[in-house]
């Protein structure tokens, strides 16, 4: 570049100082709340968080209205049900009134050895009961009956022993013991009351999903034998009593999430209170009284939640929701009044308390307009992590069974329910863990995006 | 050291002796009283046993009875086994659930180091982002559903190999403390991992790993010698509380898998509502618990210079 | 003029950072040389990239987001910029030592001092732990620091911060470098202290011939130890030369602008001048020069054509030294081509 280019004209060296422009504020000035609402916006996973957060809500609130199912209904024709969208059944006979098939016995033809039964189903095979008929076994003193839920591999593998005929001439059973509409294998063995036959009868059999004529009637549905009628949609299957799952969820969530959410607002509010009058106070006031929340800190929470769960006791008929909730706020108050406190004890230092002190603001106006709002964002955010944490502990109690008391549903008693039938229907597990994980997941990433958008804005006011 | 040492176990004592007079307080309060239960049945062997007990007495003076008896280190008979004593029940249970707990930290600890560590020197990649989801899932997740799906995964192996690799419940060999100890120390792992990320980020932007680039030292001296020596320190102070929680969640695994610990036994001490084995197992667990923090303070103070010379 | 006579020669650097905001030119054409022996001062007030061109050239800026686009950096004849890791590895703290503006922070806390010093002289000369514990003392005695024998055991934390800053700098000087990059290295202690290290540094160039880069924006520390300077305004060089030319022949109204504001003890002058307004976005800096929103004189073509350096030796990125400019009091400061070039 040549240094004395000559193409500048004279007016290009008129001077021309631009002194305001260099002080221009580019932007606009936001609250404290409006700045950490758009930063909590732009965290896609802490706004996702809060919508399932908000479904959360509307589950448990507007749930019950729009799924009317009884959630305290047992149906002990639908236990350990998986998901179903409604099922078709038909209505059969009431049980117990099939007299069976008799038949006279002969005895074994000499040298002759036992052999297998003919075997076949009377009438169709439902879930209300399998009627099985079987032919004569010349000798045979008795019969076994076994059902499998796989066709048999060995003489080993028959499965459930369903029970053994009483007197030779009876040549049928009626198994009514937990049916499922799935497949079926029975296996009839004659026995000469010492031996059993080395050939037996294997049917496979598909029973159809159906009710009585006494269920049906109890449940205002078409009586008449043979009618196809329609039975409620599980779309969460059922538990081990029958009830529906879905309805329980719901309840329990009320539950759960009262307890997690009420619980943290009530020992924040203490710990506010305490903190608040803590850190204002100062001296040998506040010595005295942090010396009682860390006595309070050092009792090992859970053993203590255990503890005051037995001595506040539950009466008959309680739910032990309230128990919980207290054992809760006496146990948890000291986190938040420690926090609370150290943020008062900073904040009074601050020059624009000392001026409203010196112009002759009162104790309690200075707490509630001066010193607490300016401590509500790390408040908020520990309330964020304190509601996982209730919910946490509620299932955690509620799973060694020192949480609320049955029949009241929570989603740390469903769990506990479920574990024990883990292996046969391991939806009635899954599902209120899945509830418990996601809810504490939403909380937690909420809080951390709270934190996050609260805490950055206080960097940037250092 | 040493005075901060000796201030630390002064209040330790307090402490526990809080956490007794709490524990006993709680449990007077309990509606009914233990021999309501079963045995209490006969007027004249409820006397008796009300005396044998010493639950004829005034309160006060049953409270200074207990208290006693706690200095001698005597945590009284149990109610729901007889000739037995609490302290026999201790002495049984608690190696095992000590065992358990000890080897859950340490996964627990190895594994938060390990995967934060690997996660901060990720950052932002695939590793880290896989990580932290796993990490969410870790503290998201109850320790209940861990275990019955770690017994559920168990038993499919089992059956897949067609013999028992692993066993599904009980206690006995190392095999069957595997999997309750990995499930036991999940959420704490998590947790460390977290705060191992966190801490070795922090760390990477402090003056003086800058000075350690600036003197030339290559990475990987960096990265054992200044980085993770100074972001593991905060990971240590959460020991403490880690084993608070390591103890407590002792109470579900052990029940899940069967394990002979004193968890599973305080929990059905609770729902026989056996008055002095949930007492001495409290004040015993809370006593333990009150030691191992100021054990891991002290152990803290020895790591980090600045606490072991007296300058904090 | 041969190369030999410079250790450091920088030529036509450029940095920038990609952040989400956009891509910031934080270091735009910066060239300067450091003179064997000699120690060359970079002024500027803070955010203007003086420290980032510094570390840049030693590779300690993160990349991403960081990012060299060009230019070239030369210790002694040899390339720094764009070699390898390990080259540099080989480079830092060795041919070129560093010392920081906070002490407090810049020392690992959980490693002894004398270990932390001792770590140059193991990596970069392959001395025994016994070997350099002895250098080590040696070089504590040598930044006078007291009871050396004791100090050398202790942690950073039991140091004052002057005395830490002697630690940092028997650190850079372990290994002998040619180069000594000062990054505000008084600028985190009280006054007496900062005499004290200042004194030191001048005592430690006299006796070993160091050649020191200091980065500063304080002009008293310059003028005590600046043999050249170089004023950086927005990623820029505006002016440099020898630290007469700098304070008695200011050839940039920003220059002028900085001298005017420092604190004097005359009591006629109590009142402390300010350059008004604030440095450019760097983000999209302005096309032409970019302190004319602030510069007194600023005349029409200043706000749309960046501005030539004129000079040479003594030179300034200005467009008063254009012959057509009206007069001003930087005019005549430096020998332009209109007049006889030295």
């Amino acid at each position: 570049m040549s240094l004395n280019t000559p193409e500048f004209s004279a007016s290009d060296f008129a001077p021309a100082p631009n002194l305001v422009a260099a002080e221009r504020i580019v932007r606009p000035s936001l609250s404290y709340w409006q700045d950490a609402w758009l930063r909590l916006k732009k965290n896609r996973r802490a706004l996702c968080s809060l919508y399932i957060v908000i479904a959360l809500l509307l589950f448990t609130l507007l749930g019950p209205v729009i799924w009317r199912q009884d959630p305290a209904l047992q149906d002990l024709d639908a236990i350990s049900q998986g998901p179903t969208l409604g099922t078709r059944a038909i209505v059969v006979e009431d049980p117990g009134n099939w007299e069976g098939v008799r038949g006279e016995p002969a005895p074994l033809p000499p040298g002759g050895t036992l052999g297998a039964p003919t075997l076949r189903v009377e009438g169709i095979a439902t879930t209300q009961y399998v009627r099985l008929v079987w032919s004569m076994v010349p000798g045979a003193q008795q019969y076994l009956i076994y059902r499998n839920d796989h066709a048999p591999e060995s003489d080993q593998d028959l499965g459930l022993p369903l029970g053994t005929t009483l007197s030779p001439d009876e040549l049928s059973f009626e198994d009514r013991l937990q049916l499922r509409p799935q497949r079926y294998w029975y296996t009839v063995i004659a026995s000469d009351g010492v031996e059993e036959a080395a050939e037996h009868t294997t049917i496979e059999v598909s029973p159809q999903r159906a009710i009585t004529v006494s269920q049906a009637r109890e449940r205002e549905l078409d009586d008449t034998v043979g009618a196809t009628v329609d039975l409620p949609a599980h779309p969460f299957g059922t538990d081990y009593l029958g009830r529906d799952l879905l309805a329980r969820l719901m309840e329990g969530a009320r539950v759960s999430l009262f307890i997690g959410i009420v619980a943290p607002l009530l020992f924040v509010l203490v710990g506010v209170i305490y903190g608040g009058i803590s850190g204002y106070f100062g001296g040998n006031v506040d010595i005295v009284m942090m010396r009682v929340a860390d006595f309070v800190i050092a009792l090992p929470f859970l053993l203590f939640m255990i503890l005051f769960r037995i001595s506040f006791g539950i009466g008959p008929g309680e739910s032990g929701i309230f128990p919980m909730l207290l054992a809760l706020v006496l146990l948890r108050w000291p986190d938040t009044a420690r926090l609370v406190r150290g943020q008062v004890l900073q904040l009074r230092g601050e020059a624009y308390v000392q001026a409203a002190r010196v112009l002759g603001a009162q104790p309690g106006y200075l707490i509630f307009r001066h010193l607490l709002p300016n401590t509500m964002g790390p408040i908020l955010v520990t309330l964020t992590f304190a509601i996982p944490m209730a919910i946490f502990t509620e299932a955690f109690l509620s799973f060694i069974g020192m949480g609320v008391s049955p029949p009241t549903p929570s989603w740390g008693s469903m769990s506990n329910e479920g574990i024990r039938t883990m292996l046969s229907s391991p939806h009635e597990l899954l599902f209120p863990s899945i509830f418990i994980s996601v809810t504490v997941l939403a909380f937690n990433m909420l809080g951390d995006g709270l934190r996050d958008a609260l805490d950055s804005r206080m960097r940037s006011r250092e | 050291m040493l005075s901060y040492i000796l201030k630390r176990l002064g209040i330790g004592v307090f402490t526990i002796w809080f956490i007794a007079t709490a524990t006993f307080t709680a449990m007077h309060m309990v509606p009914g009283d233990p021999l309501s239960n079963e045995r209490g049945t006969n007027e004249i062997i409820r006397a008796n046993l009300e005396r044998q007990y010493g639950l004829d007495k005034p309160v006060f003076q049953q409270y200074l009875l207990y208290m006693g008896n706690m200095l001698k280190g005597d945590f009284g008979i149990a109610f729901s086994e007889e000739n037995r004593s609490v302290n026999d029940i201790i002495r049984e249970h608690f190696p095992v659930s000590a065992t358990l707990g000890l080897l859950s930290l340490l996964f627990a600890t190895a594994g938060g180091v390990l995967w934060g560590a690997l996660a901060a020197l990720y950052r932002n990649r695939l590793p880290d982002a896989v990580l932290m989801f796993l990490v969410i899932l870790g503290i998201s997740v109850p320790s209940f559903v861990f275990a019955a799906l770690s017994q559920l995964l168990i038993l499919n192996l089992n059956q897949w190999a067609g013999r028992s690799i692993l066993p599904v419940a009980g206690w006995g060999d190392f095999r069957s403390m595997l999997v309750p100890a990995l499930v036991l120390g999940m959420s704490t792992m998590a947790f460390m991992t977290r705060l191992m990320r966190s801490s070795m980020l922090e760390v990477a932007n402090t003056d003086y790993i800058r000075t350690a680039r600036a003197k030339g030292l290559s990475p990987t001296r960096i990265f054992f010698r200044h980085q993770l020596r100074n972001a593991i320190l905060p990971v240590i102070t959460v020991l403490g509380p880690a084993i608070a929680i390591i103890t407590t969640g002792g109470f579900v695994v052990e029940s899940v898998f069967a394990i002979p610990g004193l968890g599973r036994y305080f929990v059905q001490a609770v729902a026989q509502l056996d008055y002095t084995v949930i007492m001495g197992t409290t004040v015993f667990f809370g006593a333990f618990l009150v030691l191992v923090v100021i054990a891991v303070d002290i152990l803290y103070g020895f790591i980090d210079p600045r606490i072991r010379l007296g300058a904090v | 003029m041969s190369s030999s006579e410079y250790a450091l020669e920088v030529d036509r650097l450029a940095v920038s950072f990609d952040t989400y905001g956009g891509v910031v030119q934080a270091v735009r054409d910066v060239s300067f040389k450091l003179r064997k022996g000699r120690t060359l001062a970079i002024v500027g007030e803070s955010g203007c990239g003086k420290s980032v061109t510094m570390q840049s050239i030693m590779g300690l800026i993160p990349m991403p987001p960081g990012r060299i686009t060009q230019g070239s950096a030369r210790l002694n004849g040899d390339e720094l910029l764009g070699i390898s890791q390990k080259a540099l590895n080989a480079i830092r703290g060795n041919r070129v030592g560093m010392i920081f503006q906070d002490p407090m922070s810049s020392l690992n806390p959980t490693m002894t001092i004398g270990r932390q010093i001792a770590e140059t002289l193991v990596v970069h000369r392959g001395l025994s732990t016994s070997a350099a514990r002895k250098e080590v003392l040696e070089l504590l005695r040598l930044v006078q620091i007291p009871e050396a024998e004791k100090r050398i055991d202790q942690y950073p934390f039991e140091f004052s911060g002057g005395m830490l800053q002697r630690v940092m700098i028997a650190m850079a000087i372990a290994c002998k470098p040619e180069v000594l990059i000062a990054d505000e290295p008084t600028t985190a202690l009280d006054v007496t202290i900062q005499a004290q290290i200042l004194n030191l540094l001048k005592d430690l160039q006299e006796r070993y011939g160091l050649s020191i880069i200091l980065i500063t924006h304080d002009l008293g520390v310059v003028a005590r130890m600046a043999h050249d300077v170089a004023v950086m305004y927005a990623g820029q060089v505006v002016e440099a030369g020898s630290v007469d030319d700098i304070f008695y022949r200011s050839a940039h109204p920003y220059t002028l602008g900085l001298r005017a504001a420092m604190p004097s003890n005359d009591p006629e002058k109590r009142t402390l001048r300010i350059i008004p307004g604030s440095p450019p976005d760097l983000f999209a800096p302005p096309p032409g020069c970019a302190f004319a929103a602030r510069c007194p004189h600023a005349m029409r073509l200043c706000h749309e054509h960046a501005p030539p350096l004129y000079g040479t030796g003594h030179i300034a990125r200005c467009w008063l030294h254009h012959p057509q400019a009206p007069e001003s009091p930087v005019r005549g400061n430096i020998a332009t081509l209109t007049e006889p070039a030295c």
